[in-house]
């Protein structure tokens, strides 16, 4: 088509203020971010957890006004701890802690993936094919074009974490409906919105450094994978190790010896099962001693500190308080053996919350610098 | 006043950029020249608030370059020199995207885009994935993002570099369009001399920070008007003796005699000459005045 044959017409709409420039970035990345089929299966998948969360503070609800359309879940709840059927409203805040606790701890995988899946090319494009310049002529600050690019990860995380929470909230409110439920609960929900905005600002701001490290995107995907996998199984195995060696030291200390099996033959039946038993009974002593002395050595366990998520997480379980949570409710039983092996099995890292808060602020500034010196105005660009 | 400089000095460590540079420029298509490093894109950054000055001041559009920088950059269009795009988006919506960035509503952004990617031949190819553009396209994709808002102001820093001809006379013809019959003014940074003198009225000659020359290109090419190449038939040593007794500057090239006239002489003087030692003159025509030659008698000037 020839040029001029459109003509060129004046424009005389209003131009919007300067103060929600950002904005225009991040809903232009939602957009781009939204093309990319795998992430839109995410975002649904996602909210599977969210479901599941939803059906069981309904569940909770129906519980608690004894609607018969739960008498299946009733009998379940009984059968694994009596006490929480028979009065269901005083242990309201403490189902829903753990319901939101173990949403939130899948949610922090999902969010992982999905920073993976829209993170990377977030500046790294910008970088590659020179669009500073094109930002940086228009009106708009450094700080804009931050905001904007941290708005699409917290637009996005906030789609898998803050509003189903909000949702379930609702949800959960709706079927319980007795007012007093606010009061027990509310502080939950605020702790989930405040973990959404904690995990959204720290994974944004992280990505967004890494993302100004390279041109070329699938790089810095592989620096968020090595960030986030590699720190967590280094962690894991840095606490697999140790724990293995003070495990084996309780095992060491059993006096009782080891039954020889069948091929003794100087030993009766009778005496080769009490032997048996004497040695289960030795080993589950020590199984016991260990449990409690994990969970005394876990307050002090620095390991984990070198796994990003587990930070998020420890942080997300200090909101939430489930591990004071399990605490309760692992005081319900009666035999202290099996009170050890409830918190043994279902109390997350116990270290102090604020080493993870020290971690993660150090990553924010870290991100920050990363930032700024990458990211230059035009005025040190060439 | 389209934009005004007062004094202004920039400096990159050693480098002085711009040196207590200060000019008023009126509203219409004004080209900017001067050599490399001559600071025409660090005026052009200074106009658009986007450095830091070291002393002076300035005003686009009446405008404080100094306290109004987003202001300025609202009120302005600029298609910077270098190949940069906003990766992974269509033309259609990068048009768009320009306009949000500078305060359009989508809904706007988006209709203007339309409008504008047809003004500037790109219609067919809107949703086509920028990446996957030429060279001119590409070229014309900035100049449709520059005016997305419909500037009162619009630069163009470079806008035809690597440009095969029929992509500049297009960029070209677009750039005088816009300028002639659009009502917009235009700031026209390049090195090719030809493409300012198609476009622009004026012109804004920069060298080592400096303003060199500045005028209506015009005028400044009527300096030539006495200026003239002139060939005669007998002895052109002779002639050109004679000429240089009445005040003439005179220069022998092969057997053309060029001829610069004294103040307020006209070519008949030459006629006069000639009839008066019965010479014959084969061959007389003005010098032409190029802006090349405006442009390098400035810089040589410094």
């Amino acid at each position: 088509m020839p040029i001029f044959d459109q003509g060129y017409q004046h424009w005389s709409g209003e131009l919007s203020g300067h103060a929600w420039r950002w904005l225009a970035i991040s809903r232009q990345g939602v957009r781009v971010g939204l093309k990319n089929r795998f992430l839109r299966l995410l975002l649904f998948v996602a909210w599977v957890p969210a479901l599941a969360l939803v059906l069981m503070l309904c569940a909770w609800g129906l519980l608690e006004r004894g609607s018969a359309m739960v008498s299946g879940f009733t009998r379940l709840i009984a059968l694994m701890q009596p006490s929480l059927v028979m009065d269901p409203k005083y242990y309201r805040a403490d189902i829903w802690r753990l319901s939101y606790g173990y949403f939130l701890q899948i949610e922090l995988w999902v969010s992982m993936i999905l920073v993976l899946l829209a993170g990377p090319s977030l500046i790294s494009q910008d970088l590659r094919f020179n669009a500073l310049p094109l930002y940086f002529s228009r009106p708009l600050r450094r700080i804009d074009y931050f905001l904007g690019k941290l708005g699409v990860i917290v637009a996005f995380l906030a789609m898998v974490v803050i509003l189903p929470a909000i949702v379930a909230y609702i949800f959960g409110l709706l079927f319980s409906l007795d007012i007093t439920i606010l009061r027990d609960t509310f502080g939950i929900l605020l702790a989930s919105i405040g973990y959404g905005v904690i995990i959204a600002l720290s994974a944004g701001l992280l990505i967004l450094a890494l993302s100004t490290l390279s041109r070329n995107s699938r790089y810095v995907a592989l620096l968020w994978i090595g960030l986030w996998f590699v720190g967590s199984i280094v962690g894991h195995a840095l606490q697999a190790v140790d724990s293995q060696d003070r495990r084996q030291a309780y095992y060491n200390k059993i006096t009782v010896t080891r039954p020889m099996g069948r091929d003794d033959a100087s030993l009766s039946n009778a005496e080769r099962q009490r032997q048996r038993r004497e040695w289960h009974r030795a080993i589950q002593r020590a199984n016991d001693e260990y449990r409690v002395a994990e969970l005394e050595f876990s307050k002090n366990d620095w390991r984990p500190l070198v796994s990003y998520s587990a930070n998020l997480s420890r942080l997300g379980q200090q909101l939430l308080h489930t591990n004071q949570t399990w605490a309760k409710l692992a005081a319900m039983q009666p035999d202290p053996a099996s009170r050890d092996r409830i918190l043994a099995l279902y109390m997350g890292p116990q270290f102090p919350w604020y080493w993870s808060a020290g971690v993660l602020v150090g990553l924010f500034g870290l991100s920050a610098c990363i930032l700024n010196f990458s990211v230059k105005s035009l005025d040190k660009l060439k | 006043m389209l934009f005004e400089l007062e004094g202004v000095t920039k400096t990159y460590g050693a480098v002085t950029a711009l040196d207590d540079l200060s000019l008023s420029v009126a509203p219409g298509a004004i080209g900017l020249l001067g050599p490399n490093g001559s600071g025409k894109t660090t005026m052009i950054r200074t106009l658009l608030g986007l450095i830091q000055i070291d002393a002076g001041s300035g005003n686009v559009l009446g405008m404080d370059i100094r306290r109004r920088q987003l202001d300025v950059r609202r009120a302005v269009g600029f298609a910077p020199e270098d190949e940069c795009l906003f990766p992974r988006m269509e033309g259609i919506e990068f048009v768009a995207y320009a306009g949000e960035l500078v305060g359009m509503r989508t809904k706007d952004a988006m209709q203007r885009s339309h409008e504008v990617l047809d003004y500037v031949g790109l219609g067919e190819v809107r949703y086509r994935k920028v990446e996957t553009y030429s060279t001119g396209m590409k070229q014309r994709l900035k100049l449709a993002s520059a005016i997305v808002h419909d500037p009162d102001l619009l630069i163009l820093d470079e806008p035809t570099n690597g440009m095969d001809p029929a992509g500049r006379e297009e960029i070209l013809q677009l750039s005088r369009d816009l300028a002639h019959n659009k009502g917009m003014s235009l700031l026209f940074s390049s090195h090719l001399l030809p493409d300012v003198e198609a476009v622009c009225d004026t012109i804004v000659v920069l060298g080592g920070g400096k303003l060199l020359a500045q005028g209506d290109i015009q005028q400044l090419k009527e300096l030539h008007n006495r200026f003239f190449e002139v060939r005669v038939k007998a002895d052109a040593e002779l002639f050109a003796q004679r000429l240089s007794a009445l005040g003439c500057s005179t220069e022998i090239r092969e057997d053309i005699i060029l001829v610069q006239l004294p103040e307020g002489r006209t070519p008949q003087m030459l006629w006069q000459v000639a009839a008066d030692h019965r010479q014959q003159i084969r061959h007389l025509r003005p010098q032409r005045g190029t802006l090349e030659e405006v442009f390098l008698k400035a810089v040589e000037r410094t």
